[in-house]
């Protein structure tokens, strides 16, 4: 598998690459483009390429308004799960009574698919007055399993002698995780907050459950919404397909490396 | 002293562990739990709950043929899984070595993971699209076809056309899991092998598969979560159409729940699709050798 070859084996990739990437190029031309897009054959190049469609996005559909409510519910996703997951995965690297127990009840929750248990977690989010409320959308993201545990083998590769002299100078416990852990766990940081902004930007059934009004919906319910009303007339939706996904492209390819260590964390240790 | 500062330690390791159990025992443990006794009711959100034991199940084991499609439906999109997972193989085996540009070729092969599957559900009903669509332009310039297919319009071709979508999408994290793989097992294996002189398809039949095998794992597990999360894709593509031919399990439930406010028949269909993945997570888990799931030591 080593040796021989190469050429052949670019040949293969390159075919992978095309495949994978032709339906960006699709829906990017489609975007683009000033004719009529549903005239046969379809153009490989866009005819007369103008950013039209993309400006119309701002005048059919409320785009700021999902933008924002998408933001924000990543911004709440993001705070909660690099606060909530290093104050946990702190927890678990000191010594504590039935911390095995808490242990194998976090590896078991993450058995459970959050998809799962839709029913009674809309019912439940109900109850507590949160439907179509910010903190009814994020609540059940505030804080990942996995992600505890990449903070916690983070917090372990950090060495003892560091944290018992900060201890023995007299420095709080939180203190010596804001000076002390943290700044040695960049990567970690770094994955938690990639992986948390994307799984909240991209969430779907959630929020197609949580809210009612138009007003508190996210930019995929935007995109289903705007797919419903309009059909697929227009480029306009393609535009907005794309404004959608750009977002996300670019985080993931600024942080491709920490959002592949979060993903293979479980996959390495196992 | 020494136990003030005991108990102010434990007091901490509380405080600190509370929001995230808190709020996995909240959208996780208890909703498991209710979601058991919800299916042995009868209950709807105006009415006080009545115990009816199984009458639910019943129902839908026997006369809700709707449910059984839905079943085999998701039966199917679990059954393509081991598909993906061979060309993920195959793609990570091409891309895992001294290649130029391997990194180049797996970032665009990861690409598409990371997206939001709203877009690419609406991507990839543009792809099949019977006039504006790539594929079937393709097909019918190279003339395999004369007539526009309409795959997602198609009973026997909708469910499918999903699927390779899913495919798509998902092929990218199967080959970074297998790539992880791969860069576990020890070099000096190969060697080794190499010097005794054995052929390059034993070396991967008795070394790369069986050290493969806990990544292996892995991805069946993400394939058997992902017939659930999959929602998304269906709900923009087909939404279940046409007639029940895309219809999930994941689906199903919604539609039962949300479109239909039968919350407790919604309750045992998702009993019964939970038991599916633990059942086949066990059957994957005793086919990749017995421990691939144990607890991690700490």
């Amino acid at each position: 598998m080593r040796r021989g070859f190469p050429w052949a084996r670019h040949a293969l990739l390159i075919l992978v690459s095309l495949v994978m990437l032709l339906p960006f190029y699709w829906v990017i031309k489609t975007a683009l483009t000033n004719e009529n897009i549903y005239a046969y054959p379809p153009r490989l190049l866009p005819l007369d390429p103008h950013l039209f469609n993309f400006v119309d996005v701002w005048y059919l559909i409320p785009f700021p308004r999902y933008l924002f409510n998408s933001v924000l519910v990543s911004l709440m996703a993001v705070a909660g799960n690099v606060v909530f997951n290093a104050m946990a995965a702190y927890a678990l690297t000191r010594p504590f009574l039935g911390k095995r127990l808490v242990i194998v009840l976090l590896l078991s929750c993450t058995l459970i698919p959050f998809q799962a248990t839709i029913i009674p977690a809309y019912l439940i989010t109900a109850k507590l007055g949160l439907l179509n409320t910010y903190l009814g959308l994020a609540l059940p993201m505030l804080s990942t399993i996995i992600c505890i545990f990449i903070f916690k083998s983070a917090f372990e590769a950090v060495p003892r002698s560091l944290i018992d002299a900060a201890r023995i100078d007299g420095l709080a416990e939180w203190r010596i995780i804001l000076r002390v852990l943290l700044p040695l766990s960049k990567p970690a940081i770094a994955t938690n907050v990639i992986l948390a902004f994307i799984w909240s930007w991209n969430g779907f059934m959630w929020p197609l459950i949580v809210t009612r009004d138009a007003n508190m919906q996210t930019l995929p319910l935007g995109l289903a919404r705007f797919l419903s009303y309009m059909e697929d007339t227009s480029g306009a939706l393609y535009a907005f397909v794309c404004m959608v996904l750009a977002p996300g492209i670019l985080v993931f390819l600024m942080a491709q490396s920490a959002f592949v260590r979060g993903l293979t964390h479980g996959a390495t240790k196992g | 002293m020494l136990a003030r500062r005991k108990t102010r330690q434990s007091l901490l390791i509380v405080c600190f562990l509370l929001p995230s159990l808190a709020i996995f025992l909240l959208y996780r443990v208890l909703p498991l739990g209710w979601n058991v006794v919800l299916s042995f009711q009868s209950w709807s959100p105006m009415r006080p709950p009545r115990w009816v034991g199984l009458e639910h199940y019943e129902e839908m084991f026997l006369y809700d043929d709707q449910f059984w499609t839905a079943f085999t439906n998701t039966l199917i999109w679990i059954g393509a899984a081991p598909i993906a997972i061979l060309l993920a193989l195959g793609i990570a085996l091409l891309v895992n070595s001294d290649l130029k540009g391997a990194s180049v070729y797996r970032t665009i092969v990861f690409l598409s993971y990371p997206l939001m599957t709203v877009a690419v559900g609406i991507v990839w009903r543009w792809m099949y699209d019977e006039r504006g669509g790539f594929i079937n332009w393709a097909l019918r310039s190279m003339g395999i076809i004369d007539k526009p297919l309409g795959f997602l319009q198609s009973f026997d071709m909708a469910l499918p056309a999903v699927i390779v979508t899913d495919i798509w999408q998902i092929l990218g994290f199967y080959m970074i899991v297998l790539l992880a793989g791969l860069q576990q097992i020890p070099q000096h294996l190969y060697e080794a092998a190499r010097v005794d002189g054995v052929p390059a398809w034993a070396r991967f039949w008795r070394i790369t598969l069986p050290m493969l095998r806990p990544s292996l794992f892995l991805c069946a597990v993400i394939g058997l979560l992902n017939s659930m999360t999959s929602f998304d894709l269906v709900y923009v593509m087909t939404n279940g159409g046409p007639g029940d031919a895309t219809e999930l399990l994941i689906t199903y439930i919604y539609r039962m729940g949300f479109g239909q406010t039968k919350f407790d028949y919604a309750a045992a269909v998702t009993v019964v699709q939970f038991a599916l993945l633990v059942g086949l997570t066990v059957i994957a888990n005793r086919a990749a050798g017995g421990n691939a799931g144990a607890v991690e030591k700490d």
